[in-house]
């Protein structure tokens, strides 16, 4: 579904990724866990246009995103299908504090996908009840909690039915117990077999739902593997313990 | 008391500042009319990644806002004639004058409103396909247009107040009809009555933006 | 005197630019005349010169009268444009208006700058005090307070006899002559220095109790300004005055605003 291959990125001297590759297979869980500053976030921005990589390759469902060997990044059209093909979930949840819950789920849908109104509502309406927030429509984000707003941030992703799904850090902001209301969701989410890449700190979580877990450390991936073979290594059993 | 008790006097002189009032009101309208667009157009041009197209854009910027409103209305109705022979009339100098100092001020607004937007709501316009422009006028221009009403207002009311220098150029708005009305009869009575005038219209501007701030409250962040 | 020496200097000035200009062809009687109108630029603030109206909202006054009889006998409209008085020689050298005629002390500098007409008017800056008051000479305004127009000749005036300005308790500005005489009239000053056809203008309309002390500051004269190089239309100008005194015009003009014949062509 995703390969990233050999990725370089800096920011100015300093080096962030240095040949990262990294792949996710279809319906797979993949977290990304790792110190501060090991360049995990800044790995999954690169996969969907957020930062822009010095060199290497990502290709998505198929079709490339970047290849700096052959000419680089895709033209605005192709770049944008590409983008649509992933859904992003940030650690800020980044809603549209302008439009309500539903305007935010259903903005996209119309400008981007050019869906009716109606169309775009109704499926928004899907995706709120799956989070669980389809009585919070009418509702601005600033009245909602942490967690009631990244939960509308998945569904404003889910909407756009893209064929994975990137989180990053998304409970990071969130105090415990808003945590867990997402990680639900998310663990929904996964149990129904969709393609997905977690850049996460919560271990237990990762260890539970991941297919597969990638350690990264200062720029490049240490280890990868099934979660318990992850969790054993000790550089990771350092890491994590606390 | 030369006007309470002479009502076709008294009349004649609102007639003459109501005359006056138009005058300040052109200028303020075109004023308006012309710099809020011009002023966007400036400001993007002044976040624009092209050097050629951001620098004169900066200098124009820091001229205007850098130098009297009073010298650079002389400058286009008594200078400009001078260098290019043609010369415009009276208010059309002012209307344009204005509209170049104001187009700068709003610019600079316009673009602390824009880069005030959290980074977070064009990354997440981006990741959902929005193009740029369509993140702009969709995203990014709403949330902006919340940001500057106060400081636009505050441009506003100064303008009501700069509007008095189309006296500069001869032209007789609300105050000079005001004391040439009270040098002729030798009384400052018209005075007060403009005052009373100039009071009621920065209360009906205060008031609508009041109500503008109010409804841009309906959500916050 | 010094009235001769203007009037003098002004002729003197009137014929060596009607000399340069005759070797230049100055057409500035022909553009006004091709134009149809003459432009009179103007602080329509200044009663009895020119204000305006508070009846009916026209521009009127001594200054404006002339001028209509001028323009009628040079057979163009006349076109009165307030102006910003600080702007008028730009207004004037720009093109916006074509004279400036508005009791306008006739000076130095403005020769240097303008051409001007013949001396119209004798003008005399004098004080004004309470009748009350009693003052008869300027040595009873020893260590008093005296108010004067901002940037108005009066202070030029006042700075051409800087002995009696030196007596002076306290000199405070003011913007309008109106209230600098609005101040004086309740007590805050003890005489002002002004224009003695503004002063006249002000106690009839308010029947100030005022009086007027014979002994008056530089006497000055009024002249209509004209742009440097429109000698041509100066000198028209002139002839035209000149007709209007011999003819009785000029008498009447003055008569039906000061009562009396004060022109000096």
């Amino acid at each position: 579904m995703l390969r990233a291959e050999n990725i370089y990125k800096s920011f100015g001297k300093n080096e962030v990724l240095r040949g990262v590759s990294l792949r996710v297979d279809q319906g797979e869980v993949v977290a990304v866990i790792g110190p501060s500053g090991s360049g995990k976030s800044t790995l999954l921005r690169c996969l969907i246009d957020l930062e822009r990589v010095d060199s290497g390759r990502v290709v998505v469902g198929g079709e490339t995103l970047v290849d700096t060997e052959k000419g680089g990044y895709a033209e605005k059209s192709a770049l944008r299908r590409v983008i649509l093909k992933m859904g992003f979930v940030f650690q800020n949840f980044n809603l549209f504090p302008h439009f309500t819950v539903l305007g935010n789920v259903t903005q996209a849908q119309e400008r981007v996908l050019g869906r009716t109104k109606q169309e775009a509502q109704t499926r928004a309406m899907k995706v709120l009840e799956k989070v669980g927030l389809s009585d919070k429509a009418a509702e601005y984000p600033f009245m909602l909690s942490g967690g009631q707003q990244q939960r509308v941030a998945i569904a404003r992703a889910l909407a756009m039915d893209p064929q994975m799904l990137l989180f990053d850090e998304p409970t990071s902001a969130l105090d415990p117990l808003l945590t867990q209301e997402v990680l639900k969701v998310i663990k929904g989410l996964a149990e129904e077999n969709r393609t997905m890449l977690v850049v996460t700190h919560e271990m237990a979580f990762a260890r539970e739902v991941a297919d597969r877990v990638v350690y990264m450390m200062e720029g490049a991936v240490i280890a990868e593997g099934r979660p318990d073979e992850v969790f054993a290594l000790p550089q990771v059993r350092a890491f994590t313990s606390w | 008391m030369k006007y309470i008790d002479n009502p076709q006097r008294l009349a004649g002189l609102l007639g003459q500042l109501w005359q006056g009032l138009g005058i300040t009101m052109s200028l303020f309208a075109y004023t308006l009319l012309f710099s809020l667009p011009l002023g966007l157009l400036l400001a993007l041009a002044r976040m624009s990644w092209h050097k050629p197209v951001r620098w004169p854009v900066q200098f124009f910027i820091l001229v205007m806002r850098g130098t009297p409103l009073i010298l650079q209305v002389f400058t286009v109705y008594f200078v400009l004639p001078m260098v290019f022979g043609a010369a415009f009339e009276r208010l059309t100098a002012v209307v344009i004058a204005f509209v170049m100092n104001y187009s700068a001020y709003f610019a600079e607004i316009y673009r602390g409103g824009v880069e005030a937007v959290p980074v977070g709501q064009r990354e997440a316009a981006h990741v959902l396909g929005f193009t740029r422009s369509q993140a702009f006028m969709h995203i990014i221009l709403p949330q902006v247009v919340k940001r500057i009403v106060l400081p636009v207002s505050n441009e506003v009311i100064t303008l009501v107040k700069d509007t008095a220098l189309v006296t500069a150029v001869g032209l007789v708005e609300l105050y000079r009809v005001a004391r040439n009305a009270a040098n002729a009869v030798g009384s400052i009575e018209p005075l007060f009555i403009a005052g009373a005038v100039y009071l009621i219209i920065n209360a009906v501007v205060s008031f609508l933006f009041n109500r503008a701030n109010e409804h841009f409250g309906y959500y916050q962040g | 005197m010094k009235r001769c020496l203007t009037l003098v200097l002004a002729l003197a000035m009137l014929l060596s630019l009607s000399i340069s200009a005759a070797a230049e062809e100055d057409k500035s009687l022909q553009d006004i005349l091709d134009k149809g109108k003459l432009i009179l630029g103007l602080d329509a603030s200044f009663p009895p010169m020119g204000f305006v109206d508070a009846d009916t909202g026209e521009i009127v006054g001594f200054d404006i009268d002339l001028a209509k009889e001028v323009c009628a006998r040079l057979g163009v409209e006349l076109v009165c444009q307030p102006i910003d008085w600080a702007a008028k020689e730009m207004e004037l050298n720009a093109h916006h208006i074509d004279c400036i005629w508005n009791g306008m002390t006739i000076t130095p500098e403005r020769l240097e700058n303008m051409s001007i007409s013949l001396p119209y008017l004798k003008n005399d800056q004098v004080l004004v005090t309470r009748t009350a008051d009693g003052y008869k000479t300027l040595s009873d305004l020893a260590g008093k307070k005296l108010g004067i127009q901002a940037g108005s000749s009066a202070n030029d005036a006042l700075d051409g006899t800087a002995e009696f300005k030196a007596t002076l308790g306290e000199i405070i500005p003011f913007e309008e002559n109106l209230t600098a005489l609005m101040d004086l009239n309740q007590g805050g000053l003890d005489t002002v220095l002004v224009d003695v056809i503004v002063a006249n203008y002000y106690m009839t309309v308010n029947s100030y109790p005022f009086t007027i002390l014979k002994e008056s500051l530089a006497p000055e004269e009024y002249g209509i300004g004209f742009r440097k190089g429109d000698a041509a239309l100066c000198k028209k100008v002139n002839e035209i005055l000149l007709a209007m005194r011999e003819d009785g015009t000029l008498a009447k003009i003055s008569n039906d605003w000061f009562g009396t014949d004060i022109t000096i062509i």
